[in-house]
């Protein structure tokens, strides 16, 4: 009888050990597709949802956080996922937040991620409908990488010929094999380095002279650092300007004086006028000019009579003499 | 002279051929004849099940024989089969680049299929034979006769008892072998890797559904079933002496474990017929 009962107390215990292992893959299968606990339910629709599955992870900022729980098909071009999230969610998942279909890993299961905005909005409320992005579609990408694929084939093709042609060009080697070649490149490098350093220094001194003309030292840092100086520009140039007015100033009056002038020459009753428009005044000038030119000559015959005279030959000897 | 060996011949092959197909049918008759008579038995065992008196010291006899005694038989393979499937799958799964999804794979393996029929054919393999051995000497010693004579149900006290204790404890030996084989797959990922404790029980969970866990589960009713039945039906129904013994014993085993495969079988479709895959 007493090894009954300790037979029956190792079969409860074989028995127990079994119930709490199944309990416990229950518990975490169950743990797992939020089945225990407090949840709520977001939506999201998408034309493609990727052969997505009811029980596929959901994750936030890649930490697991709920399930899916139905996929729906609306119409012909809409499918509505609904996913389970746990309650503590509500504070920190926004309404403006992404909801797309990615993939765990390269080959494994399809997750559901969802993605907040860097926009601020209102918390999200039990089905809330957030806004989903197209899923990347494998095919696509297979035939971008088929694309590339390609692309490096070609590059690999170039590369080959490249590498086939230089390995036949003689110069190519020759040059290579050139220790010359890299003497003068170690010169040219040598040089590079001293006109580096004298450039350097070149930068060096602008600086320096940059600085000094910052300071306002120097005719250039008078001119545009110096406000006196530029006051007095100011100054001359506003004299410039008041001489400009007043030689516009003078030459129109310059130009009505001509005017007036011009006016008497032509219209006025003034001497000008008669001495160019007159006829017999010409005739009188003309006349006296011949008058005076007789009286010149006559005069000239005076003066050559006066100097052989001796009453003043002596005077005009002296004269003589001094010039 | 030649004509008349040529139609000996003849009628000699006619007489070969004429025994075999009789013996075909004699073996199609006989196995149509046992899987009714197997059906019947199963008919007798469910009428009796539910009808007082309950033998329930006796079941709880059987259990702690089928279930507790089984244990180490169960959890030695269980080991070895998370073990030896953990080393053979790390290789392959190295060179396809997903070393980390071994734990997932292995966990699916085994909770899904390995586990449970892997622990039935060896709970087929000791307790089957055990109870159609044990029956069947009991049957011609005429213990069980003997039975009847006292006022004892055998039918009751033997049968009804140790189908009852197979069916309920094969599940319960899957579940506790699953765990064990999946300790066995956790010390096959750390023999050439470094693997968390926690974190590979993290990665088995979390690969596996409720839908990976039922159908397994409920699937070894059924086997435990078959087992505990066929067990039965050969030993009650065994005889030419001794013989009979080690004959009921070997068909017993041979019986059940086709039947776990074909229950297999009929549990994949279900399930797929019911969504579960």
């Amino acid at each position: 009888m007493g090894k009954q009962i300790f037979n029956n107390i190792k079969l409860g215990i074989f028995i127990l050990a079994s119930l709490a292992f199944l309990i416990l893959l229950f518990y975490m299968i169950g743990k797992n597709r939020n089945f225990f606990g407090s949840n709520f339910t977001l939506k999201s629709r998408f034309e493609n949802v990727q052969g997505l599955k009811i029980g596929n992870n959901v994750r936030y900022a890649g930490i697991d956080i709920g399930s899916v729980n139905k996929i729906e098909v609306l119409n012909d071009t809409v499918l509505e996922v609904e996913i389970i999230i746990e309650n503590k969610m509500k504070k920190i998942i926004r309404n403006n937040s992404i909801v797309s279909i990615g993939t765990d890993g390269l080959v494994g299961n399809k997750v559901v991620n969802i993605t907040s905005t860097k926009l601020n909005a209102p918390l999200v409320k039990e089905d809330d409908i957030l806004s989903s992005r197209r899923p990347i579609d494998t095919d696509d990408l297979l035939r971008t990488f088929s694309k590339t694929n390609n692309d490096i084939y070609l590059i690999a093709k170039n590369l080959k010929k490249t590498t086939f042609d230089f390995n036949q060009s003689n110069i190519l080697w020759k040059l290579l094999n050139d220790n010359s070649i890299v003497e003068n490149i170690h010169l040219s490098l040598s040089n590079l380095h001293s006109a580096s350093i004298e450039i350097n220094n070149i930068v060096k001194n602008a600086n320096s002279i940059m600085d000094h003309i910052k300071s306002g030292n120097g005719s250039i840092g008078t001119i545009l650092y110096d406000t006196a100086f530029t006051l007095s520009i100011k100054n001359t140039l506003n004299n410039v300007n008041n001489i400009s007015n007043s030689a516009i100033k003078l030459s129109d009056e310059a130009k009505e004086t001509i005017k007036n002038i011009n006016y008497e020459l032509m219209k006025g009753d003034g001497a000008f006028n008669k001495l160019l428009k007159d006829s017999i005044t010409g005739v009188t000038i003309t006349s006296s000019i011949k008058n005076i030119e007789n009286g010149t000559r006559a005069f000239n015959l005076n003066m050559e009579a006066l100097k052989h005279s001796f009453l003043f030959r002596g005077y005009f000897k002296k004269s003589s003499k001094k010039n | 002279m030649l004509g008349q060996e040529s139609a000996l011949r003849k009628r000699n092959s006619i007489t070969k051929i004429h025994r075999k197909s009789m013996n075909n049918s004699i073996l199609l008759k006989s196995f149509f004849a046992e899987v009714g008579s197997l059906s019947k038995f199963s008919g007798k065992f469910l009428s009796r099940f539910f009808i007082p008196p309950y033998e329930i010291n006796e079941l709880f006899k059987q259990c702690y024989v089928i279930g507790y005694k089984s244990l180490p038989l169960v959890g030695l393979t269980g080991f070895i089969m998370g073990l030896v499937l953990t080393m053979q799958l790390r290789p392959f799964m190295i060179d396809y680049g997903v070393e980390s999804q071994l734990p997932a794979i292995v966990g699916i393996a085994i909770i899904r299929e390995i586990g449970p029929v892997i622990t039935s054919l060896i709970f087929a393999g000791k307790i089957g034979s055990s109870i159609g051995a044990e029956l069947g000497s009991m049957k011609v010693t005429e213990q069980i006769d003997a039975m009847e004579v006292s006022g004892t149900n055998p039918f009751k006290y033997l049968v009804v008892s140790r189908v009852m204790a197979a069916t309920l404890m094969l599940p319960v030996l899957a579940i506790l072998s699953d765990a064990i084989s999946l300790y066995g797959s956790y010390l096959g990922v750390n023999i050439k890797g470094d693997t968390n404790f926690n974190f590979f029980w993290i990665q088995v969970f979390d690969s596996l559904e409720f839908r990976d866990v039922l159908p397994a589960f409920i699937k070894t009713y059924f086997f435990g079933f078959a087992v505990g039945i066929i067990g039965c039906y050969k030993g009650y129904y065994s005889s030419k002496g001794t013989e009979g013994v080690g004959k009921s014993a070997n068909s017993a085993v041979v019986v059940s474990s086709i039947m776990i495969f074909i229950l297999d079988l009929l549990a994949v479709q279900i399930t797929e017929l019911l969504g579960f895959n």
